[in-house]
């Protein structure tokens, strides 16, 4: 049954999907009280960010004598913000929409979803981790009011209360899967290790993938139970555009925040190295080749605006849709839209 | 055994996970920040009944067991096992109150299903499409309430609570999608 209809069979399932319009209304107001900016993103665009997880919508523009070229729908606001910072816009914000494909048959994923990315000039990640904490704790304020940093999500009680819990990725590996981290980055540890815990490592089984199957079986199921967690220092190889750890280039200064196993929020201390995001550029084209996917141009005018100069800054993207997963203790992405994709297209 | 991929998993699939032959009760395909793709199955084990997550690699092989269906009638309920019989040699098997799971409530004796079954071992049933029983227990349909969508909820022979719409009376006959226990139609 579509939602339309199960709204009208059931009215009061409407009061769930009031709560995206409280936490829309009170994320613009918590920036607005930090004076940041509000800038609108395309949404179609000519390049998208080269990244190999990702799959995008291709589409064509066509221009007045029909003349086409390749266009793409947006996987996150992240380049057109920091070509704006470049610019000297300062502190900003986007709540917009983002796409992603193939990301279908997931309670956690819908392939068009709500995203919100926030900026800080001058800071690095910690002090996000900070913004994150306020945030939450301001629409928790919003949606369930006194309820005293409390938040009951699928029967469970979260405790909002700064300061969350800090856990490196390498202390959450050694306390939650026994793995001593400094060895396992090593490819051949890393194998070993896995196959004595009974996973199936075969030749072509990369070593992100390794990280990852031990990651989501034994280490993300346990984060953020009770309270938050902020799980930090990502190995380098899953920096993305996060910039290396000046005392360890092992790691990249990334986070992400976990509340009741949910992954709510993934912020770098952005790279600002136009030569080295050059170079991941490449290798992730290089791989979105070599995995048969979409390949594209990367963006040029983005490797530009970093030559002119991106000042130090953080910041974050965070799942709305999940958020309001989380404040209207719904237990699917699916049951905070009122458009579901897998009702659209009954995937 | 045939070898399978996550691509053709299928809910209700039977597979060995880690030497225990295991039933896939449901599965999700997980993206994490920044990393290839994942599918994670709830799987609970055949011998224990136990429910497990495991998350696997997108692509990554498993071993399919190989199920055979028999037709077989059931008899009653003894202890925490249900007891079906074989029309035509009489033998009979015990499935556990574990492995049959939410079924349990549509359940009508001397009705035929088909048992699945693993190295002469009951391990489920196959669910039918639609399954049909007599209403036993109906409130008024007056007494609805359209405000809630005009349903209300009756009791079935077999004691399974199903929200039907407000002309369905005490004495009917319903059909019921086992899988999601939701009203079809009236028989």
């Amino acid at each position: 049954m579509t939602t339309w209809r199960k709204l009208k069979r059931r009215p009061q399932l409407w009061q769930r999907y009031f709560i995206r319009e409280k936490v829309l209304r009170a994320i613009r107001l918590f920036f607005e009280d930090r004076k940041f900016h509000e800038v609108e993103t395309p949404l179609l665009i000519s390049h998208p960010p080269a990244e190999s997880y990702l799959d995008v919508f291709e589409t064509t523009l066509l221009d007045r004598n029909r003349r086409s070229k390749n266009a793409y729908l947006s996987t996150s606001p992240e380049v057109p913000l920091k070509k704006l910072m470049v610019a000297g816009l300062g502190n900003n914000f986007a709540l917009t929409k983002s796409f992603r494909n193939m990301e279908t048959q997931g309670n956690l994923h819908n392939p068009e979803f709500t995203i919100l990315e926030w900026y800080r000039i001058g800071v690095d990640y910690h002090d996000i981790m900070k913004d994150c904490e306020a945030l939450l704790l301001s629409l928790n304020s919003v949606v369930n009011p006194g309820a005293n940093n409390q938040l009951i999500y699928q029967g469970t009680n979260v405790d909002l209360t700064p300061p969350w819990e800090r856990l490196t990725v390498s202390d959450a590996f050694a306390k939650l899967a026994h793995i001593n981290f400094d060895d396992f980055l090593q490819e051949a540890v890393a194998r070993k290790t896995a196959k004595m815990k009974g996973y199936n490592v075969e030749r072509s089984t990369t070593w992100e993938e390794i990280y990852n199957q031990i990651f989501l079986n034994e280490v993300e199921p346990r984060l953020g139970r009770g309270k938050p967690t902020i799980l930090y220092e990502f190995p380098s190889v899953m920096g993305a555009l996060a910039r290396k750890k000046k005392t360890d280039p092992r790691f990249a200064e990334r986070f992400e925040f976990y509340i009741e196993g949910l992954e709510l929020g993934d912020c770098y201390s952005e790279l600002t190295d136009w030569k080295e995001q050059q170079q991941r550029f490449e290798g992730e084209l290089r791989e979105l080749s070599r995995l048969g996917k979409t390949v594209y141009e990367y963006d040029h005018d983005f490797i530009e605006a970093l030559k002119v100069g991106l000042p130090e800054c953080s910041g974050i993207a965070v799942g709305v849709d999940r958020l309001v997963m989380l404040l209207s203790d719904a237990k699917t992405i699916q049951e905070t839209l009122l458009f579901p994709a897998d009702e659209l297209f009954g995937v | 055994m045939a070898t399978i991929t996550t691509a053709n998993f299928r809910k209700g699939n039977f597979i060995e996970f880690r030497g225990e032959p295991s039933q896939i009760m449901d599965f999700q395909f997980v993206n994490p920040g920044k990393g290839s793709a994942f599918v994670r199955a709830k799987l609970k084990s055949l011998k224990s009944g136990k429910v497990i997550e495991f998350t696997y690699k997108s692509g990554e092989s498993v071993e399919e067991l190989p199920i055979n269906t028999r037709e077989m009638q059931y008899l009653y309920k003894e202890g925490d096992s249900y007891v079906f019989m074989d029309n035509f040699n009489y033998e009979q098997l015990n499935i556990s109150e574990a492995m049959i799971g939410e079924f349990k409530k549509y359940l009508k004796s001397n009705d035929t299903y088909q048992v699945l079954v693993y190295e002469d071992t009951a391990v489920g049933i196959r669910f039918p499409k639609k399954v049909w029983l007599k209403v036993t227990e109906a409130d008024d349909g007056a007494k609805g309430n359209t405000a809630t969508g005009a349903t209300k909820t009756v009791v079935t022979e077999t004691g399974a609570v199903v929200t039907v719409p407000l002309f369905i009376k005490e004495g009917d006959t319903i059909g019921i999608d086992p899988e999601t226990g939701s009203y079809l139609e009236r028989g």
